[in-house]
């Protein structure tokens, strides 16, 4: 072991061993995260939700995964080959990604990045890229659709994404997000900046695709948009990636806005985990209250309600700052 | 107005004759006979004069076939029926499609079931039927349909475009409320045109009801429509009763009131949970099913069933109701006026919803009139017609209610006229329950075998989703010799294409959830 | 989308609403009952599928006096065959084979009504379960004898 490490250097060691984690992380989370849903869903509805397999249904999931593994791998006849199937694969690369530079604790994070912001914004840019390799190598109108729908939507989403963190990296004067968490030892950014908070919550249910802006995947309209052709596990990668990106932007907004993994008593993790999971039952619970958003009026929130704000946030931000 | 249509009737085309006929037999007022040459000014002569065309039926006497055309009028009760007798070997009759839209469907029916050709219809193709039926259906003896019959009928093809393709919306789909299929060429998101494809669930219960006697026929009206099946029932038990002159007692009148309105209550409840998951929120969904569960074990305890009542009988009701019933109603009555809170707060004001629904399908009155629409829809498009008024049936008459009217015609406004018709149920449940008499439920004297006098009948009553029209023929023998059902919603789907022309994909999943559509009523 | 100040308002008030409808339903108890668990009790109206009741003067017989009205009133002829024998010293027939094939039988009552002895009722079997479509064509007498072993 110590050869290994000699070998390699500490720092490559520690990345490894990060990216190890994170993986593990990943997949945990995924399997939490679906339990969590229907629990949620289930109770908001007045209902329970799973319960047979497990205690409270708590290995639902794995029997839902195991499931999933044993269906047969299907491939329609007339798709894109290679577009078809390499859009689930490349679902996660963003997310994967975006772990690297998250702050779970002081110590706890792969790398720390100077530009850390910049490469998660860089790379969530690229889920939209794969959505649409889905929808368009799926030879399906419904998927094609659901596909347009999600670009055009994910498009006009990130320029508020954007403008809603700006007044935070300005204040801090750095995009390292160790470095951001460190600045709110005072005093959390939420308070001082509480309308880009607003904003970038809003602005990230969007970008995750889910309701009250989830048309490219409306149940109702077009059957399942862009992953209406994936079925077993290639489904189960899409459906894994969702979750996964819901809990980057919570994670995301926990750092910016939120303190990070500072907190009372508890050691830091168990802060970050709860404040992020925190804000994951928010967007779990806005999708079970909430009918879903017209396409124009979807448009129009971002680029008539939120850009707007959003620059005045940033104007006043800025000035405030200069004085 | 009735004398004042008569007198104008028989001055504006000459060589009609117009005899009066007696409504309480009959369910219409006026009874003319007419030549082909003649039909078109009489539907104009009825269109200037704000009628609508409530029903256009065929019957097949087999030395000739009559078509009766029913108007009926939205402001004060007058119906006309206007009979067109044409011969069975070469059935030709003018079209009335161009002066009433609802005629449009009406005719292409006929044609597939009768083989009447109608002049200048714009296209005579399948409606119901499909290539490989070989006779017509409801004709009394079996005349086959000719090669040349049977490519006129299946000729329709979708017409491609240029940047435009083709998304079929169901027979499978979670908004479609039934298995209803619907062609729509789009351009992008916008819609260019829809074509609802129907007779995924035709199983000819108006052919069933010709080999079955009255009383045997009963169990297929709760299966038409098996949202309302109470109100369905309600329609025909009176109307059976009405042609045979059977008198029944007060309670059954009362029960009967309050079973139909607790049936409405379900209905629309159902609606309501249907609609916004169309929408896209599942919560309220369950919410409602939570409600209508309380409605279904009441109503299980005294009928027996929880979906497809068979619970009134010619005379009166199958069993009566006891102490449990009315406590049960009363405490359900307090739970649910609560619940209008709770359902306000998460769907009425919600921004969203709003937002989704204002401005979209919006419904003229004219246009309305034109294609016989009814019900809720009508009303929310502003005509205050409601048949529970106009024309009483069972307990109603003593029933004091209002009936909401929407002022847009939008989808919001069928919504707030839908909310304000369950609290509407409640009251009348209410006003029900106090007048509840004692007494017998049944008439003593009503016969095994049903033998009406000859005769026809035109009944109409109010389902939840608009105005149910019945027209029974009898010929003496204890089979009806012809029963039309005159469903509310066929005609409230035909407006659909002309509402989804021009909008996105999502606002038309939104008119289609606001007519509160039940395909199996419209397949029979 | 030019919004007023008032209507903006408005417009985050009612979401807010419904954020509490679904939060307070979310700490409430649930309202679903765990079939098959938990049973809930039938009816004693439900119409399940029908059977023979005992006749009146002597329970250890059928009530059925095999006259056949039921058979020519069914709307979907699910009852198939009725037949019946008088036997020594008795005033009627009894029933010795009822078939009913309750895969066609829509729960109307017509059967239960129109017999002139009284001798049909509902029974409160809902959860009926078989491998093939022969395992719903019910013999009633053949349960009558069943019933009438197990009591």
């Amino acid at each position: 072991m110590e050869k290994i490490i000699s070998i390699m250097g500490w720092e490559t060691a520690k990345m490894i061993a990060g990216l190890v984690g994170v993986l593990v992380f990943v997949v945990l989370n995924a399997l939490i995260l679906t339990w969590a849903e229907r629990k949620v869903a289930g109770h908001m509805q007045r209902r329970i939700g799973p319960k047979e397999v497990g205690p409270y249904g708590l290995i639902q999931p794995i029997a839902d995964a195991i499931k999933l593994l044993g269906k047969e791998i299907l491939t329609p006849g007339e798709v894109d080959k290679p577009l078809y199937w390499l859009a689930p694969i490349l679902i996660f690369v963003p997310v994967l990604v975006s772990f690297i530079v998250i702050p779970f604790d002081a110590s706890l994070q792969v790398k720390d990045i100077n530009v850390g912001i910049l490469v998660i914004l860089a790379f969530s840019s690229l889920t939209v890229l794969s959505i649409l390799m889905a929808g368009w190598g799926s030879n399906n109108k419904y998927a094609l659709i659901g596909a347009i729908r999600s670009v055009a939507q994910n498009i006009a989403y990130e320029i508020p994404l954007l403008l809603a963190l700006l007044p935070v990296i300005m204040m801090t004067h750095s995009f390292s997000l160790k470095a951001i968490v460190e600045a709110q030892r005072g005093l959390w950014f939420v308070f001082v900046q509480p309308l880009a908070f607003c904003i970038y919550f809003i602005t990230s249910v969007a970008e995750t695709n889910r309701t009250p802006f989830d048309l490219p995947e409306a149940e109702s309209e077009l059957v399942a948009g862009y992953h209406t052709e994936y079925s077993g596990m290639r489904f189960a990668l899409f459906f894994l990636a969702e979750y996964t990106n819901i809990f980057i932007v919570s994670a995301i907004a926990v750092t910016f806005f939120l303190g990070g993994y500072q907190g009372p008593f508890l050691p830091g993790i168990v802060w970050f985990l709860l404040k992020s999971y925190f804000l994951v039952f928010v967007i779990m619970w806005l999708r079970w209250t909430y009918p879903r958003v017209r396409f124009d009026q979807l448009l129009n929130l971002s680029w008539k309600a939120l850009i707007p704000l959003a620059f005045l946030n940033l104007l006043v931000t800025g000035g405030l700052l200069k004085i | 107005m009735v004398e004042k249509i008569k007198e104008e009737l028989s001055s504006a085309i000459e060589g009609v004759e117009i005899k009066e006929a007696n409504y309480r037999e009959r369910g219409y007022h006026l009874f003319a006979e007419v030549a082909s040459s003649d039909l078109l000014n009489v539907a104009r002569f009825f269109d200037e004069r704000g009628f609508y065309l409530a029903a256009l039926i065929c019957v097949d006497y087999v030395e000739y076939l009559d078509l009766v055309y029913i108007f009926s009028n939205h402001a004060s009760l007058c119906k006309v029926k206007v009979a067109l007798k044409i011969d069975p070997a070469r059935p030709v009759a003018p079209t009335i499609s161009m002066v009433f839209d609802c005629a449009y469907w009406y005719e292409r029916e006929i044609r597939e079931f009768y083989g009447v050709l109608f002049d200048g219809h714009p296209n005579l193709t399948y409606l119901f039927l499909h290539e490989g039926i070989d006779a017509y259906p409801l004709r009394k003896e079996k005349i086959p349909v000719s090669d040349e019959d049977k490519k006129a009928l299946g000729a329709f093809r979708p017409e491609e475009g240029e940047d435009t393709f083709f998304v079929n919306l169901g027979p499978q789909h979670p908004s479609t409320h039934g298995v209803l299929r619907v062609v729509l060429k789009m351009d992008g998101e916008y819609i260019q045109s829809a074509e609802p494809v129907l007779g995924y669930l035709h199983r000819m219960h108006e052919k069933m009801a010709e080999n079955r006697s009255y009383l045997q026929f009963l169990p297929n009206t709760g299966r038409m429509d098996y949202l309302g099946p109470m109100s369905f029932n309600l329609g025909y038990v009176t109307a059976v009763e009405r042609l045979c002159g059977i008198a029944v007692p007060d309670r059954a009148h009362v029960v009967r009131v309050i079973a139909t309105e607790l049936n409405r209550l379900s209905s629309h409840l159902l609606w309501l949970g249907a609609y916004l998951a169309d929408l896209g929120a599942l919560t309220p969904f369950l919410f409602v099913f939570d409600d209508r569960e309380q409605i279904n074990d009441i109503l299980e305890a005294v009928t027996g069933s929880r979906l497809t009542y068979c619970y009134f009988r010619f005379g009166g009701l199958y069993n009566d109701v006891d102490e449990a019933f009315i406590a049960g109603t009363r405490a359900f009555i307090e739970r649910m006026r609560s619940r209008f809170s709770l359902y306000d707060k998460l769907v009425g004001g919600n921004v969203i919803f709003i937002n989704r629904t204002r401005g979209i399908g919006v419904i003229e009155r004219e246009r309305a009139r034109k294609y016989a629409v009814s019900g809720p829809v009508l009303r929310g498009a502003g005509i205050p017609m409601d048949m529970r008024k106009t024309e009483p049936c069972a307990a109603y008459g003593g029933m004091d209610f209002n009936v909401p009217v929407g002022t847009r015609g939008d989808a919001l406004d069928m919504y707030h006229v839908r909310v304000l018709e369950m609290e509407n149920a409640l009251k009348i449940i209410e006003q029900a329950l106090a007048q509840l008499p004692e007494g017998p439920i049944m008439t003593e004297k009503v016969p095994r075998k049903l033998k009406p006098p000859k005769g026809d009948l035109y009944h109409t009553v109010e389902t939840p989703r608009g105005e149910l029209g019945i027209y029974i023929v009898s010929d003496e023998s204890d089979k009806p010799y012809r029963m039309k059902w005159r469903v509310p919603s066929f005609s409230n789907l035909m407006i659909f294409p002309e509402l989804a022309k021009g909008n996105l994909l999502a606002d038309a999943v939104a008119i289609l959830g606001s007519l509160d559509l039940v395909i199996p009523e419209i397949d029979r | 989308m030019t919004l007023s100040p008032s209507a903006f308002i408005r417009g985050a008030g009612s979401l807010l609403a419904g954020l509490g409808v679904t939060l307070k339903a979310f700490f409430q108890p649930v309202v679903t009952s765990q079939y098959p668990r938990q049973l809930l009790k039938i009816s004693p109206r439900f119409r399940g599928h029908t059977k023979l009741l005992a006749d009146a003067e002597d329970p250890g017989k059928n009530g059925c006096i095999a006259c056949g009205i039921c058979v020519r009133n069914c709307p979907s002829g699910s009852i198939v065959r009725v037949e019946g024998e008088k036997r020594e010293g008795e005033k009627r027939k009894t029933a010795t084979t009822y078939i009913l094939d309750f895969t066609t039988c829509s729960q109307c009552g017509i059967c239960v009504e129109t017999c002139p002895s009284d001798a049909l009722g509902f029974s409160a079997d809902f959860n009926l379960a078989g491998y093939k479509r022969e395992d719903f064509v019910f013999d009633l007498v053949r349960e009558f004898e069943k019933r009438k072993e197990a009591s």
